[in-house]
């Protein structure tokens, strides 16, 4: 089974997408309200994967990013950021950033896991169908 | 529940999703409401600071994070059309422009109208 580690300050958003992803795909679910805080569950957790807010206090998506893939216990770990529609540009930037994706808000509870399991190439089950793509998706 | 503890583990996917979500959206709406209706009056009060040239940085910048979350949240809860607006307010204090500033007391108002039901 998988283990979806979620990172946002907003506790509608954590919620609805820990719900949707446990009642959908059955994975197991993490959260956490902030950058620091997740990487130390992150850690400590090992989960198969992050989805991860951009726009947060403190410390944003992005450079929470980047201090991940500085930790090598928790650097190969797939990090997909989610995000408000955005302009072009910061599309551009995001996914060049070393994501593996990139997914936007407002996300459909009923087909974010099939999204996640898309760009991962996961099954719903939990098995990998095929390697992560080396693109990001967005 | 912590944040970092487990959440409930699932062993397989619900045999009724749909009818979970749809129950937690419309739990999570109601205890949504006063957080919402801050973040709207938030939006009516800068908008009238802007529209009066008398809108300062801090406020500028808070408006956009609370104009941003709106633009994500609304569209979960099925508000789409509001998400919307939002989205045009969040870009409009992300890049203001004396122009554009005064366009936002009518899209605040845009959005509480397109709320108003359901508020």
């Amino acid at each position: 089974m998988r283990r979806i580690l979620i990172i946002d300050d907003e506790d509608d958003i954590r919620e609805v997408a820990a719900l949707s992803l446990e009642a959908t795909a059955g994975w197991e679910i993490i959260t956490a309200n902030s950058g620091a805080k997740g990487i130390e569950v992150a850690v400590a957790q090992q989960p198969d994967a992050i989805l991860m807010d951009v726009m947060m206090p403190e410390v944003d998506g992005p450079t929470t990013f980047r201090n991940m893939q500085q930790n090598s216990a928790i650097s190969n770990i797939p990090v997909l950021l989610l995000t408000a529609k955005v302009q072009g540009v910061d599309q551009r930037r995001f996914a060049g950033l070393g994501v593996a994706a990139v997914l936007f808000k407002p996300f459909d509870p009923l087909t974010l896991a099939d999204q996640i399991s898309e760009v991962l190439g996961w099954n719903k089950n939990g098995h990998s169908e095929q390697p992560p793509p080396s693109e990001p998706a967005v | 529940m912590t944040e970092n503890q487990l959440r409930k583990q699932t062993t397989s996917p619900s045999e009724d999703p749909n009818g979970e979500i749809d129950a937690l959206l419309a739990d999570l709406w109601q205890r949504h409401l006063p957080t919402l209706r801050e973040r709207l009056d938030l939006l009516t009060r800068t908008a009238a600071e802007a529209a009066t040239g008398t809108l300062d940085e801090t406020a500028r910048a808070e408006a956009q994070s609370v104009a941003h979350k709106l633009s994500g949240n609304l569209g979960m809860f099925g508000y789409h059309k509001a998400g919307g607006i939002a989205s045009q307010i969040e870009h409009i204090f992300k890049t203001p422009t004396p122009e554009t500033l005064t366009d936002l007391a009518s899209l605040t108002q845009d959005l509480h109208e397109t709320l108003a039901s359901s508020l």
